[in-house]
């Protein structure tokens, strides 16, 4: 960057601060508190054989989710991000969805949908989190898969490979790195998964993070939970580092930017490549729309009912306010989260462009990836829950938790999209007279207004649907929306799961609102590629 | 004198629905290397597609050492592919790339690594067969791609502008050497080109692409 102004190199402070006191501190304390109790060790709870179940248990139910999210993301990516044919786009934006419905109620969804026919445990957890990461398998996969132009393929089938031979010598050796990639993300959100494991298991799908929350919240054996975060750290970063590794060793095959292609003449291959679509529309749309059907249906009819009763305050669990209450105590959070999270991570992501050793900053702002979101709460809550420094009563608890997870998702929008950005605009702005902070606005500020606000509906979406961090810090203030539905799971009787669907619903229009505003946004940015040949 | 080893009959051009050269009558002889000379975007690629099966044909017939293969799928006729890029497997490395079509067409595993051995020696690359593709230079990818197509003994080989990519220095010389090689593998190829020069340098005949039909 040339004639780079001052203040450029400072933007590292304020995230720096931020994450030293929100995210570093709690961490520091969580070990603390866990270690200063006479007699007490990390090393205690690592020696109970619980601990050793639970990841075991929670590997193969991570490995089986992402297995299955794999083979059916697979045919996914390859259709929706390949083919030409009416309601493509439709198509793509779909199988966005159940990425960014909030798990809680993609499990009031499969509970809906498939609760009367597969009870509660080890095929409904995976069925629901293969559910959830289809997207993530789809989205990484088909972008590379939609750079494949065929001509590999077709030499394949002129040196005598069949179809489905030269598929798999190489079309799938060449995507290789995007399936580890993806393969790595989905076993770490299955591996980590809570509000799905606590509302569709059984006690041989508990993760980790269910047993943190059982053993701070049931059993108070703190020492137990901070071992079991760490045990559960450890094992998330290894996954994500030897996703990296492998997708750095695949060989690379020449890729090209390729048009969408016409659906196949062959009639077998056509009809293939339609059923795909369709079956992408019904394995989305079915949970949704069971979802919205148990939100309108009681024992004896088709009812209204539930709907009405979300303003009354005999819906609710707490006897301190109504479920819609909880929407708006959620809305209000999320509107904050977006806020705080998008200067937080802007300025992470504007520092990890910038020169000079500030990119730490970046890598520090990844961090809350590979801690999970309980754990982040539980710090949070003994390092800002008790004094000196009690915060539970401001209600900004909860809103500096989700920026926390938000952070990540807000440098990883925003960064690509700076450097993006040719960095020769600086220079002609400069050129033209322009001061250097003018300079840098002329040349990054028509992407980072698109990328900020883009990426702080993110957040605000991220924070409606988070539950994690919200079922610890939510006790002094109202609960938010996925909070209040675990809790009317809770109770016994018609009443509960029908407000719980009907708020349920809710919820996913108000975060569908969000992600449409990410979309539309992020279809606009005039991105200018670097280097422009 | 024996059947043509290619024959085309009354042959369409076309892409994606739309139809831009009808009746193309063809036929290349073993050993025979026929030049199609047109510009860019005339069609030439689409119509060793076309033989190979890659593009679906719209109509008439192919025929293969007297075999029928119009509808036949890819695989399955014989006709082997070269194209301006050498499309080199990033994942095999140079001996397993050259072994492939062996492979396919049923040759054990150590049968194909040595004819790969010998295929490569034959081309000028003795020793290059744990190589990495990735190691290889312009005009040498470019013959392991030869190799490659030429070892599973196809009996049609298309070469869409192999040489294109190269320098003019290399081209040249690299061009003579590939056609003695197609002719003494007996093979029968159809090469397009748009550089007059490269096609009678390589060719027995010339044909501009546009004489072919309507």
């Amino acid at each position: 960057m040339s004639s780079t102004p001052v203040w450029l190199r400072w933007t590292w402070v304020v995230p720096a601060a931020f994450l030293t006191v929100f995210l570093v501190y709690p961490l520091v304390v969580l070990v603390a508190t866990v270690t200063s109790g006479a007699g007490v060790s990390l090393i205690d709870p690592l020696l109970a054989p619980t601990i050793w179940q639970v990841t075991a248990l929670a590997t193969v139910q991570a490995l089986v989710s992402t297995a299955l999210a794999v083979v059916v993301g697979l045919p996914l990516a390859n259709v929706v991000s390949r083919y030409r044919f009416r309601g493509r786009a439709v198509a793509q934006a779909l199988v966005t969805v159940p990425f960014v419905l909030p798990t809680v109620v993609v499990a009031l969804a499969f509970r809906s949908l498939l609760g009367s026919g597969v009870p509660q445990g080890f095929v409904l957890v995976v069925l629901a989190h293969a559910y959830v990461n289809l997207a993530v398998v789809a989205r990484i996969v088909g972008a590379q898969w939609a750079q494949h132009s065929g001509d590999y393929e077709s030499v394949a089938r002129t040196l005598g490979a069949s179809r489905w031979r030269a598929f798999v010598d190489v079309t799938l050796p060449s995507l290789r790195s995007a399936i580890a990639s993806s393969a790595a993300v989905v076993f770490v959100f299955s591996f980590t998964s809570l509000g799905i494991v606590l509302l569709l298991g059984d006690p041989t799908t508990r993760t980790l993070e269910s047993q943190i929350l059982r053993q701070t919240s049931v059993l108070l054996d703190f020492p137990g939970a901070a071992a079991t975060a760490l045990v559960q750290l450890v094992i998330v970063t290894a996954v994500l580092l030897g996703g990296a590794v492998a997708a750095r060793r695949s060989p690379a095959r020449r890729l090209q930017p390729v048009g969408l292609r016409p659906l196949p003449s062959r009639l077998g291959a056509r009809t293939a490549v339609l059923l795909t679509a369709i079956a992408a529309f019904v394995i989305v749309l079915a949970p949704v729309a069971a979802l919205v059907a148990a939100s309108l249906r009681g024992g004896s009819g088709w009812t209204l009912s539930w709907w009405a009763s979300l303003g009354s305050i005999d819906a609710g669990t707490t006897r301190l306010g109504s479920p819609l209450q909880a929407v708006l105590t959620s809305l209000g959070y999320a509107g904050l989260t977006a806020a705080v999270a998008a200067v937080i991570g802007g300025l992470a992501a504007i520092a990890v462009i910038a020169p000079g050793r500030a990119r730490a900053v970046g890598l520090l702002a990844l961090v809350p990836l590979g801690v999970s979101a309980a754990t982040l709460g539980l710090g949070i809550l003994l390092a800002f829950g008790r004094p000196p420094w009690d915060l539970r009563a401001t209600g900004l608890l909860i809103p500096i938790a989700h920026s926390l997870v938000a952070v990540p998702l807000v440098v990883a929008v925003v960064a690509p999209g700076l450097r993006s950005t040719d960095t020769r605009l600086m220079s002609v702005a400069s050129t033209l007279g322009a001061h250097a902070t003018r300079a840098f606005w002329t040349a990054y500020g028509p992407v980072l207004r698109v990328v900020i606000v883009g990426s702080a509906a993110l957040a605000g979406a991220v924070s409606l649907g988070e539950f994690g961090a919200a079922t610890f810090l939510g006790r002094a203030a109202g609960p938010t929306v996925p909070v209040q539905i675990v809790r009317l799971l809770g109770r016994p009787g018609e009443q509960s799961l029908g407000v719980a669907a009907a708020l349920a619903v809710v919820l996913v229009l108000l975060t569908l609102v969000l992600v449409l505003i990410v979309d539309r946004l992020g279809a606009t940015p005039s991105t200018r590629r670097s280097g422009t040949a | 004198m024996s059947a043509p080893r290619l024959a085309i009959g009354g042959l369409s051009l076309g892409y994606d629905g739309e139809v831009f050269l009808r009746g193309i009558d063809l036929t290349v002889d073993a050993g025979e290397i026929v030049a199609i000379l047109g510009p860019s975007g005339s069609g030439k690629s689409t119509l060793l597609s076309t033989i190979a099966g890659v593009v679906p044909e719209v109509e008439g017939t192919i025929t293969v050492d007297g075999r029928d293969v119009t509808h036949a799928p890819i695989h399955e006729r014989g006709v082997g592919l070269i194209f301006q890029e050498p499309l080199l497997f990033p994942h095999l490395d140079v001996g397993r790339n050259v072994a492939y079509g062996l492979r396919r067409h049923g040759v054990g595993r150590t049968e194909a690594g040595r004819r790969s051995v010998e295929l490569l020696t034959w081309l000028g690359l003795p020793g290059y067969e744990s190589g990495r593709i990735n190691e290889l230079s312009g005009g040498q990818a470019q013959r392991v791609a030869l190799a490659r197509a030429l070892a599973p003994r196809p009996a049609v080989l298309g070469l869409d502008e192999p040489f294109s990519a190269l320098d003019t220095e290399l081209r040249q010389r690299l061009a003579v050497e590939v056609a003695a090689m197609i002719r003494e593998s007996g093979v029968a190829a159809l090469h397009v080109t748009h550089d007059p020069r490269e096609a009678e340098t390589v060719a027995d005949r010339v044909i501009e692409l546009s004489a072919l039909g309507h």
